[in-house]
């Protein structure tokens, strides 16, 4: 074995070990807790059971699923909205330029993302920055109530998943061949057409690649409805939590954790599947 | 290569410097104690102390449980997590001749059905959940009862804590009920009358339930009265205001998980709190009523007479304190997705 070969197994090895230690342990733990029975002392216990599955068929637990890809899906349509044609501009940008403006998209990231809720509620509350110029400037009579709305909530998911939508965009619109666009036009294509036609088809998988990007976090981020939307709607997390911490009954939360996990199987098995038939359509 | 084994050498010398100290592992709540008493307690005892926070009794309980609170020495469970802790053999029993300050404690307080003699906790605070107004918005003859918050005036202007156990605590109250009431009926009734207090809510803190109160977000609501009085510090139009059919009440105590490693650093650390001028600055901070009889007798007469921190010895007859319900926080938790879900 070389010493190069020695790294590579040495790299392989650190992250198998460490992904079935934390990652695939874990869930694996997760899937046989939500077959036992809840126990008040031990957390969960014998014997085996498939109730908790039974109880997630309950309207009150379908709204909840659906509360939750409401917020995802508007989420990950306001990013695509936004992210693209800013993708799109960043990709035509001067070449010197663009180094500057990726990393301007990335710095956020720098920052964990509750602080930046947390800077959201300082900007939006009602003795907060936005109301304190709004009312100097008297543009408004009464501080406009921001904090604590649905608008508020969308403002925190798109802000805080806005870069992963615009980065796969990115990677696709730079690669993409100008000459193709010339050529289109050159054929009688107007700009509509030319988007439409083949600037669109083109970057599907990197709007793809985004759309899943964003709306598979965005059933996670709990705390950003509940910081600043007021916890006022249950979603999925907030209930797997609730369940774990609250009730106790940590079957029933590992029960609703296998279900959205299998339900996140499914949609990336839908984008394999999409895109696989796009790169063979692609390559014919 | 040699870069990285340099690093990794500079990020080993903390840990080897400290190996050699006594270390203490406080668990507390958020916002449950002013970082000069730690200093204070380091400086006196030499003993490091590493300070972890939580943001309620049920996080704390699946940490401490699961690990039979190996990594933790000392711990503050309210009343009714005492009582849970205690009956499943996670506590270790406090030795009272260790504790030359046990002697400063409000009897009142001691020898509780949660923990008789106090064999396994020394309690810390006591405080209550009550209603909180800004004056700028409100008359205080608006807010006298729970039952003012359904007042149509309040319309999307309330701040409720997001807790289970409390909101639903509220209806139960107002329908005659106890908050400990274990009923699936009764519950079911006070979640009815939660649900139509819905539109009155605005925002369900689980984190700071004073800051809504100080963002003008929130006219009114129900906070604990820590959080009204370190609000009323910054603001002083915040009002605290015990409602006519009587608060609820808690108590926190310290104790010592059965397998913490450093028991003995963990009994200097109660009795360090246990001292007056400690407890006094607790107090003074976080706004809580300390257990700590001595300490009241110094206090100035200002905080003394502050009846968010001290209620009138009647608001406490009214009120009643929160206790274990077992299971039947399934049927709590059952209404309480419900009432999230508009159901």
């Amino acid at each position: 074995m070389n010493e190069k070969q020695g790294f590579k197994f040495f790299a392989v090895f650190l992250n198998m070990t460490w992904f079935a230690l934390f990652v695939l342990a874990p869930g694996l733990m997760v899937v046989g807790i939500s077959f036992l029975t809840r126990d008040i002392s031990t957390f969960f216990a014998w014997p085996l059971t498939l109730d908790h599955y039974r109880e997630l068929v309950d309207p009150v637990y379908a709204k909840v699923l659906k509360n939750s890809l409401v917020y995802s899906f508007n989420t990950t349509l306001l990013c695509l909205g936004i992210g693209y044609p800013f993708a799109w501009f960043l990709s035509r940008a001067p070449g010197h330029r663009r180094p500057l403006l990726l990393m301007m998209v990335i710095i956020p990231f720098w920052t964990s993302s509750l602080i930046r809720t947390y800077a959201l509620v300082i900007l939006m509350k009602a003795n907060g920055i936005i109301n304190t110029v709004l009312l100097a400037a008297g543009l408004v009579s009464e501080p406009v109530s921001m904090l604590y709305t649905d608008a508020a909530v969308y403002v925190g998911l798109v802000y805080s998943l806005l870069p992963f939508m615009i980065l796969p965009l990115y990677a696709v619109l730079e690669k993409m061949d100008i000459r193709l666009m010339e050529a289109a036009r050159d054929l009688g294509a107007g700009s509509f057409q030319v988007f439409i036609h083949v600037v669109l088809p083109l970057s599907l998988p990197g709007v793809m690649a985004g759309c899943i990007m964003v709306f598979l976090p965005a059933m996670g981020l709990f705390y950003i409805p509940d910081l600043l939307g007021g916890a006022k709607t249950m979603l999925v997390g907030n209930f797997i939590k609730n369940q774990f911490l609250t009730a106790g009954n940590w079957p029933f939360g590992s029960a609703a954790s296998v279900f959205l996990l299998l339900l996140m199987v499914v949609m990336l098995g839908i984008y394999f599947f999409i895109s696989t038939r796009f790169n063979r359509s692609q390559e014919s | 290569m040699k870069k990285w084994i340099v690093i990794l050498c500079l990020l080993l010398v903390p840990a080897l410097a400290s190996a050699g100290d006594r270390t203490l592992f406080v668990y507390n709540w958020t916002e449950y104690m002013p970082d000069e008493v730690l200093t204070a307690f380091e400086e006196k005892t030499g003993i490091n102390v590493v300070y972890s926070t939580y943001d309620s009794n049920e996080s704390m309980y699946a940490k401490v449980k699961l690990t039979q609170g190996k990594g933790y020495d000392v711990v503050f469970p309210s009343t009714y997590f005492v009582h849970k802790m205690r009956k499943e053999g996670l506590l270790s029993p406090i030795d009272h001749a260790s504790l030359a300050n046990f002697k400063h404690l409000d009897p009142v307080l001691l020898d509780k059905p949660y923990d008789p003699g106090n064999t396994y906790s020394i309690p810390y605070v006591w405080g209550s959940t009550a209603l909180a107004f800004n004056r700028d918005q409100v008359a205080p003859e608006k807010m006298q009862s729970w039952k003012d918050l359904w007042r149509p005036e309040f319309k999307n202007r309330l701040v409720m804590n997001d807790d289970v156990r409390e909101v639903l605590g509220v209806g139960l109250i107002i329908n005659g009920f106890s908050v400990n009431d274990t009923d699936p009926d009764h519950i079911r009734m006070a979640y009815e009358s939660i649900r139509s207090l819905m539109p009155n809510i605005r925002v369900f803190s689980g984190d700071s339930p004073k800051q809504p109160l100080l963002n003008l977000e929130a006219w009114a609501g129900m906070v604990w009265n820590g959080e009204a009085y370190m609000a009323a510090q910054d603001f002083p139009a915040i009002q605290y205001a015990y409602p006519e059919e009587g608060a609820i009440f808690w108590v926190d105590s310290m104790v010592i998980p059965k397998e913490a490693r450093n028991k003995k650093e963990a009994l200097a650390f109660i009795d360090f709190i246990l001292e007056p001028e400690n407890a006094l600055l607790v107090c003074e901070y976080i706004g809580y009523a300390p257990a700590n009889r001595t300490a009241v007798g110094m206090m100035p007469e200002e905080l003394k007479n502050n009846p968010t921190i001290f209620p009138d010895p009647e608001d406490v007859k009214k009120g009643e304190f929160q206790t274990d319900v077992g299971d039947a926080i399934l049927v709590y938790e059952r209404y309480w997705e419900r009432l999230k879900t508009g159901m």
